[in-house]
């Protein structure tokens, strides 16, 4: 919009032809009689339920929502397709491992460091969203200083 | 077995209980330390107790008795149990922790503004909180009985009795204490005589179990109805976890959302490394006391296994480890679920009148004293009275109901704006009836073919029921959307280290108890 600021006898200044001013010409802003621009953190956009401050939230709720949902999609992938996988494709539910049936295996063992790993990933990834909203929200324009994290 | 051992190992494993709870007694000193102890426990504390409140009979002598009795299809309870962790993790534990609610009928008032949906999630908590217990007072008088020859009637009442002394002298961070305790009870007297065990089992040649092949491979012989019993257990497991109410309420005792995150995982840890081994015993049950299947007393097989391979002495002290570990398991989950209800009765009993609130809850204390006894003493009555059921079926209807019910109230409350209040009621009703009724049906009426299926294990069709209520009726009623969705979700989402404002105006003074001086 900067291209467009209206020349001092209110024309565009595009259209305008170049003229030359002899005369004194009182030069302002005209932003000068504009009220003064008070900076509003984020923490009051959020405290006041702005449109602003809706945004943030709703940005923070869905990178939330999507790391929970990737987990549950991960787990509907596997051990929720396991029951139908053991029953339909031949050999695998009677394939043996140093003498145990690999349903045995992954039922009974392999399963629980693999919930582990998954929910170590989430709490990294939960953790890294909320670090990366705290910053965004105390960066843009916080005059206080945080409180203690 | 030898009864003095036993008597020894379950006076040992009471007196201890006892005895951490009075110890942690002269720290339970506020209404905040008795409710919620504080909200100051720190991840390992708070994840043993966890561990040890969450891993009941069902856990420790159940989960072995079915592997013995049905083989590698019932693995899907334990690995179901641990999910249902990995879930509550992902959907509710910091939020929830954030809302500053204590129970889930707090949850519902604060995120939906409505008292009629505390009232029925009220009701639902009890519902859940007395199936869950009832098998746990069975499962104690069953095993006092196993091991001393007393009466059934003894070990429930025994169980009961210690629980309410608990709670009544200690409340939350008195449990805690014990209930931490508990759980490495529990591992240690599973792990320490497998060893033995399987040191045995190595020396007479390793024998194979003696099984058909279904009990092998069930899974290639699974029919239908098979099929959906495992996914309707896997829909009760896995997302019923979230709504037991001695699960829902221990996440009030972390100091954050941060914490409630570290905790869970830390549990996640601690509940696989508990469950590799029932598996081990339920297999080495097939090898050696592949009879208790027929003479119906599968859930022994935990307790009897050392007499039977190893004997002597050593066998009769290693079977008193494990029936200190059992009694353990029954006192961890009787005192958490307790717990859990008289918090969420005593908070009804003394928000008696609102209106004179502030005054009134100087007496929560004693409120909560009250609900301890009295909400033991009907499921207490029940186990007495009525007939055995067995431990694991009578847990899972608890699950069923719970994921049918709350699961859909917490995941729908925390992340989707546009819940109302009666979309919320209209889905505990429905579900509640749905995963209610359906084993109702099944143990007076033993329907048979599909129909019997589907209601002998109703979570594959109640959990979708209960969620699609409360969409349906919410979308319906969108004028009933509660005005402060944007403040609550502000509160249950933004990290503790943002200073934003978290105040819910309507019914803060109500809804944490522990907040209060």
């Amino acid at each position: 919009m900067s291209g467009s600021l209206p020349s001092p006898d209110g024309e565009p200044e595009e259209n305008a032809p170049a003229r030359i001013y002899t005369g004194r010409v009182r030069v302002t802003s005209p932003l000068a009689s504009a009220p003064r621009h008070v900076r509003r953190t984020v923490r009051q956009e959020i405290d006041e339920s702005t449109g602003v401050g809706e945004v943030y939230m709703r940005s923070l709720i869905r990178s939330q929502l999507r790391a929970a949902l990737t987990v549950v999609i991960t787990l509907l992938l596997s051990l929720g397709v396991l029951p139908i996988v053991l029953l339909t494709v031949d050999g695998v539910a009677t394939y043996r491992l140093w003498g145990v049936p690999l349903p045995w295996l992954l039922l009974g063992v392999v399963t629980y460091p693999c919930l582990v790993v998954l929910g170590w990933l989430y709490v990294r990834q939960a953790e890294r969203a909320e670090r990366d909203f705290a910053e965004l929200v105390e960066a843009v324009g916080d005059d206080d200083p945080p409180g203690p994290a | 077995m030898n009864t003095t051992y036993g008597i020894v190992a379950i006076s040992v494993v009471a007196v201890a209980t006892i005895g951490i709870g009075a110890f942690a007694l002269r720290f339970s000193r506020t209404t905040s330390d008795f409710y919620v102890a504080s909200r100051s426990v720190k991840p390992w504390l708070n994840s043993s107790a966890i561990g040890g409140e969450y891993l009941s009979a069902a856990s420790f002598l159940g989960v072995a008795g079915l592997v013995l009795a049905s083989g590698a299809n019932m693995l899907w309870y334990p690995i179901g149990w641990t999910t249902g962790y990995l879930l509550l993790l992902v959907f509710v534990a910091a939020p929830l922790r954030r809302s500053g609610a204590y129970t889930v009928p707090d949850f519902a008032e604060v995120r939906l503004q409505s008292d009629t949906v505390r009232k029925v999630a009220t009701v639902l908590v009890v519902a859940v909180g007395w199936l869950y217990l009832m098998p746990q007072f069975q499962g104690a008088g069953l095993t006092v009985r196993t091991v001393t020859g007393a009466p059934g009637w003894v070990g429930s009442v025994v169980v009961a009795g210690i629980v309410v002394v608990n709670v009544v002298l200690g409340g939350m961070r008195s449990i805690t204490f014990v209930q931490a305790f508990q759980y490495w009870v529990k591992l240690t007297a599973l792990l320490v005589p497998l060893f033995f065990l399987l040191q045995a089992w190595s020396d007479d040649g390793r024998p194979s179990p003696v099984a058909p092949s279904d009990w092998v491979d069930p899974f290639t012989t699974t029919d239908g109805p098979g099929l959906y019993l495992t996914y309707s257990v896997i829909a009760a497991t896995f997302l019923g976890t979230m709504g037991l109410p001695h699960v829902v309420v221990r996440f009030y005792t972390n100091p954050d959302g941060h914490t409630a995150r570290r905790t869970t995982l830390i549990v996640l840890v601690l509940l696989g490394l508990f469950y590799l081994l029932p598996t081990v015993y339920g297999v080495l049950g097939r090898v050696y006391a592949g009879d208790l299947i027929d003479a119906g007393r599968s859930d022994a097989v935990v307790l009897e296994l050392p007499s039977r391979i190893i004997g002597g002495s050593t066998g009769e002290i290693l079977a008193a480890l494990l029936t200190a570990g059992a009694f353990a398991a029954f006192l961890s989950t009787s005192s958490g679920l307790t717990m859990a209800l008289a918090g969420v009765v005593g908070q009804e009993l003394s928000g008696l009148d609102r209106g004179r609130q502030r005054r009134r809850r100087l007496s929560s204390i004693s409120a909560l004293r009250i609900a301890a006894a009295a909400s033991v003493l009907v499921p207490l009555g029940l186990a007495l009275s009525a007939e055995r059921i067995a431990v694991a079926s009578s847990v899972t209807f608890a699950f069923a109901l719970a994921a049918s019910t709350f699961c859909p109230l917490l995941v729908l409350g925390i992340w989707w704006r546009r819940l109302t209040a009666p979309g919320a009621i209209a889905g505990l009703i429905g579900g509640g009836l749905a995963a209610g009724l359906g084993p109702v049906l099944t143990i007076v009426a033993h329907p048979g073919g599909w129909f019997g299926t589907a209601m002998s294990q109703p979570a594959l069709w109640s959990v979708p029921l209960g969620f699609g209520l409360m969409v349906v009726v919410s979308l319906m009623t969108r004028e009933a959307i509660p005005l402060n969705v944007a403040r609550t979700m502000v509160r249950l989402h933004t990290p503790e280290r943002l200073d934003v404002d978290r105040r819910d105006r309507a019914s803060e003074s109500l809804a944490s108890p522990g907040d209060l001086p």
